[in-house]
């Protein structure tokens, strides 16, 4: 059995059962408006980093999908399936009390990340899912890096806020504090550092 | 009766006066961009530009849509974002025009004109907008009440990216263009940093990498050629991100550098693979002109927002989300 469970910007999610067993088959399309050079580079680089990081960032202590398989010449991943829903999905539908813990749950695993000089690269509500057990897991590390440096981890707290801004706008003041909270706590004093450079990003490519 | 809008822009370079009515014509669209002999934009050269030459464009633009002083019913203006120098002379001319002709002064931010100008011609209801221009590179979606920025460059804007690379190349002012004409000339791919985060990108090690091969002595046709290739492909992956993230059914050019035809097909090859709808704004409507700021001062008075003179100080900083759209909810 295949299923499609989400066509991406750059993919598609497929959840197919082999083995007696679910798991996710992710699939780097081509762009044809690419110029190929630059289209195969990023499906490669990205398919190959998505791997790995996936693995790092468990080895830094947060809930991601174990891969299995991953093929570089039809740049596709085979790794968990986790049974549960979309954080941005069900923000709205908490009490106070649950969306911050999730929050704070979210600014935590963020924290295991740059605390390991990892960067998620795109960490938005999407990428984030909630299981049965109300574990939260991180998923879509095509973007991360390591080696992370002040700035960019300053960017990957841009992130946060800018998804919170669009996708949750009613709810954005209280989930961005409640997540800036989880962070800081894990984080300690190094926060500092990136919490202000968070508030530098966001005052640049404007006019000065 | 129709109501007859002036709109005044001056956030940069540029200024200009547009005269549009309420049943969406434009009846006129005058402006004149001030072009450095040398290097970038002084904003109080360019602020001079504005108090200089203003009243004669306005003049002009009146006279091409065979009107009068009187016929005015409504001055718009551009209150921000932009160089503070020239949103204050461009806002003096506002004030003053509302003061003398005893009409109503609507307050407009310069973003959202250029997305409902682009409404207003391509008739689309709820686009994703790419908004790419000399100070400008944003993907913008309504959302909320608001429009709100799902992307944008993290350091220097695509206008100015090329610009500062065409002066790097000896290049003239603006050096899109340029670029666009020997890029089609160009046949070696050279790797460039992309750089992509989130539905954010970053042009700054692009444009250090690109005049690195200049120094090695890469061709010019090549540069200018890997340069586009890297740098729209990354503005068309972040409106393609946009259009994932919203669902939108609409993807909307506009700004200077929709003039840009590579990256138009860019944009285009992303619509068919989201089967969206989409629309590049003609460069008359797509630069910075005072037919936007008009037509967004008429949608905006019609929803009963006006300023008085005494509010109506400028504001640089003004981000795209911090104005509720009335005229959407």
């Amino acid at each position: 059995m295949e299923e499609l469970i989400a066509q991406g910007a750059e993919s598609v999610i497929l959840k197919i059962e082999r083995w007696n067993q679910y798991f996710v088959l992710k699939w780097r399309q081509s762009k044809p408006y690419l110029f190929k050079d630059i289209d195969s580079h990023l499906r490669k680089t990205r398919t190959s980093r998505e791997c790995k990081m996936l693995s790092v960032a468990r080895s830094l202590g947060v809930r991601t999908p174990a891969v299995y398989a991953v093929n570089l010449s039809d740049y596709t991943i085979l790794m968990d399936y986790i049974e549960g829903t979309q954080f941005k999905q069900i923000a709205d539908t908490l009490t106070e009390n649950q969306l911050k813990e999730f929050c704070r749950e979210f600014g935590h695993s963020i924290a295991l990340l740059h605390k390991g000089d990892v960067v998620h690269g795109d960490p938005t509500t999407s990428n984030l899912i909630v299981d049965s057990k109300s574990h939260l897991w991180l998923v879509d590390f095509g973007l991360s890096e390591m080696n992370a440096t002040v700035e960019m981890k300053g960017v990957d707290l841009h992130l946060i806020q800018r998804a919170l801004e669009t996708t949750h706008w009613e709810l954005q003041e209280c989930m961005l504090e409640a997540t800036i909270k989880g962070y800081s706590d894990s984080l300690g004093k190094e926060a500092k550092d990136t919490l202000s450079r968070m508030k530098e990003i966001r005052e640049r490519g404007r006019y000065h | 009766m129709v109501l007859i809008c002036l709109g005044l822009e001056g956030t940069a370079h540029s200024f200009g006066a547009g005269i549009v009515t309420d049943d969406g014509k434009v009846l006129s669209n005058e402006w004149d961009m001030l072009k450095p002999a040398q290097g970038g934009i002084h904003p109080r050269e360019a602020s001079r530009h504005h108090s200089d030459l203003g009243p004669s464009i306005i003049k002009n633009t009146l006279e091409k849509a065979g009107i009068n002083y009187n016929d005015i019913n409504l001055i718009a203006f551009s209150r921000g974002p932009g160089l503070g120098p020239c949103l204050r002379a461009t806002a003096t001319m506002a004030r003053t025009l509302s003061l003398k002709l005893d009409v109503p002064l609507v307050d407009v931010n310069h973003c959202v004109a250029h997305i409902e100008i682009g409404c207003l011609e391509s008739r689309f209801k709820d686009p994703v907008t790419v908004y790419v221009s000399g100070g400008n590179s944003q993907v913008i979606a309504y959302a909320g009440g608001r429009f709100r920025t799902f992307g944008e460059t993290l350091d220097i804007a695509i206008g100015n990216m090329l610009d500062v690379l065409g002066r790097e190349l000896g290049m003239g002012f603006p050096a899109g263009p340029i670029v666009e004409k020997l890029a089609k000339q160009g046949t070696n791919y050279h790797s460039l940093p992309y750089s992509v985060k989130g539905m954010d990108l970053s042009y700054s090690g692009m444009l250090t990498a690109a005049k690195k091969l200049f120094s090695e002595g890469i061709s010019i046709p090549d540069i200018c050629f890997s340069v586009q290739e890297t740098a729209f492909g990354m503005l068309a992956e972040i409106a393609e991100r946009a259009l994932a993230h919203t669902k939108k059914q609409e993807l909307l050019l506009t700004g200077g550098v929709a003039r840009n035809n590579r990256l138009t097909e860019m944009l285009e090859g992303v619509s068919k693979r989201h089967d969206v709808k989409f629309h590049r704004v003609t460069p008359s409507l797509a630069g910075d002109q005072g037919a936007m700021i008009a037509w967004n001062g008429i949608l905006q008075f019609k929803a009963g927002r006006t300023i008085e003179i005494n509010d109506s100080q400028v504001l640089p900083k003004w981000r795209t989300d911090e104005q509720d759209i009335l005229w959407r909810t």
